[in-house]
């Protein structure tokens, strides 16, 4: 446990919370040793992440493992609260909150996570009104037509980059 | 005269065949062949029926669907203009039309654009045309997460999710002779514009959400299918997820998508084990860093 203790703070990692409980796995794979479990609410570090697998440390039972990678979430190094986890489990947020660092407005503050909603005056970028009042550009239409790829080209590309159609099923959803 | 019509109905009935002209004789092939022909009428009349009956319930077709999506992006690009970086264009075309390919509406004129916006978001128009803004360009860090992105909004294009939500919107006689050939009648021409606003105004209000859940979903397989790391999207999930939902950049997408804490959470559970087959995908993140610096 010690070693644990001592190598986990070493290795570059990001905060994260555990937004379902988790059982924990040796390696990154289903049928590999489930060596415990961590809560909905607990602290974690977050190592790396491989596949649809996360590694995370928890200091809370002194625990290195793999969990699903959607039962953790990264805080990054602002506020680390997500709607769901507020709505979950009230009570570590307190204990979270002494954990926020400096950040800017453009993460997450934990305080104001509320949006007033109406804020479109002043937006950066496309805003609602924007994009209600925007008069057709056609020219600029041209000109992303001419930036259009092919098949013969985009096959080239692909295999540039190491990628091959690959045959994967469907994944039955609701609609 | 009742027994007289009787007598010649008999008469007709026995002899009538014996003085029938060879060009009156049914033959059973003849019969057959007939029957064939208006068999085969038949199905023509009720492909046009059901044509028109497509028609006046809106449904489109492709060429109409492209002329309508052109008009739509065109709005877009109104609102924010393409990058001025040919080379990042050009990449973002690849990967796109890449995924696009593996996708059952692949003979579209897939057509990719980077937006000057600080806003996060991307949009998708009938007809395979798509953009991204900088502001959410420049959250990504690999070429696999890209992919998850322009994927997403593939999906939304191969489900006509845009048009499916136009077609709500409008009343059922709206769509009656609506298409690009009626374009030189004014009345038609007006019917048209008012589609196109109605286009443009569903960017700022948005699809039903259950359409970006299943937009999210078969991104997944489809960047999977292109051979990229289809984890990847839940990565520019969590990574929206850390920033301030109320920040003037996410004003948008916070409106007009389900919280995206949700969104990983369905994504995540729908993913969970179906692909970790394909988890080994590529990430091109050396590739994606070459382009990155230009802009």
């Amino acid at each position: 446990m010690l070693s644990i203790l001592l190598v986990a703070p070493l290795r570059a990692s990001q905060d994260g919370i555990v937004v379902r409980t988790a059982a924990v796995h040796a390696q990154a794979s289903h049928g590999s040793t489930r060596i415990g479990q961590v809560t909905a609410g607990t602290t974690v570090s977050v190592f790396s992440r491989q596949g649809g697998w996360k590694e995370i440390f928890s200091e809370d039972n002194s625990i290195v493992g793999w969990v699903r990678s959607y039962q953790v979430r990264e805080t990054t190094a602002a506020a680390p609260v997500s709607a769901e986890a507020e709505s979950d489990s009230r009570g570590f947020l307190a204990g979270l909150a002494s954990f926020s660092r400096k950040a800017s407005s453009f993460f997450k503050s934990g305080k104001d996570n509320k949006s007033s909603g109406t804020a479109t005056i002043g937006v950066r970028g496309l805003s609602e009104q924007e994009i209600n009042n925007a008069q057709a550009d056609f020219a600029e239409f041209e000109k992303m037509k001419r930036f259009a790829s092919s098949t013969k080209r985009a096959g080239n590309f692909a295999k540039q980059g190491g990628l091959s159609a690959t045959k994967v099923p469907d994944i039955p959803g609701k609609k | 005269m009742k027994i007289l019509t009787q007598a010649i109905l008999l008469f007709s009935l026995i002899f009538g065949p014996a003085v029938m002209t060879p060009s009156f004789a049914l033959s059973f092939d003849d019969l057959k062949k007939n029957l064939k022909e208006a068999n085969e009428k038949l199905k023509e009349k009720a492909k046009q029926g059901k044509k028109t009956f497509d028609r006046a319930r809106g449904k489109l077709t492709e060429e109409e669907e492209i002329e309508i999506g052109g008009n739509l992006i065109s709005g877009l690009l109104g609102a924010a203009p393409l990058v001025d970086d040919a080379g990042l264009q050009q990449y973002v075309n690849d990967v796109g039309y890449w995924i696009a390919s593996q996708s059952e509406r692949r003979q579209l004129p897939w057509n990719f654009g980077v937006i000057d916006s600080e806003g996060i978001n991307a949009f998708a128009a009938p007809g395979g045309y798509i953009v991204i803004t900088l502001g959410l360009y420049n959250l990504l860090e690999n070429e696999a997460q890209l992919a998850g992105v322009l994927a997403h909004e593939i999906a939304h294009v191969v489900r006509k999710h845009h048009l499916k939500a136009l077609q709500k919107t409008m009343k059922r006689e709206f769509w009656a002779d609506l298409g690009v050939k009626a374009v030189g009648n004014e009345d038609k021409r007006e019917k048209f514009r008012k589609l196109i606003n109605s286009g443009v105004q569903l960017y700022a209000s948005g699809l039903d959400r259950n359409y970006e859940y299943d937009a999210d979903l078969r991104a997944v397989v489809l960047a999977a299918r292109a051979g990229y790391d289809p984890y990847a999207l839940l990565d520019v999930l969590t990574t929206i997820d850390s920033i301030n939902p109320a920040s003037s950049e996410l004003t948008v997408l916070m409106k007009t998508h389900p919280p995206t804490a949700k969104r990983l959470d369905q994504l995540g559970r729908k993913m969970d084990g179906r692909l970790d087959d394909f988890a080994s995908g590529q990430l091109n993140a050396g590739r994606f860093r070459q382009i990155a610096i230009n802009p």
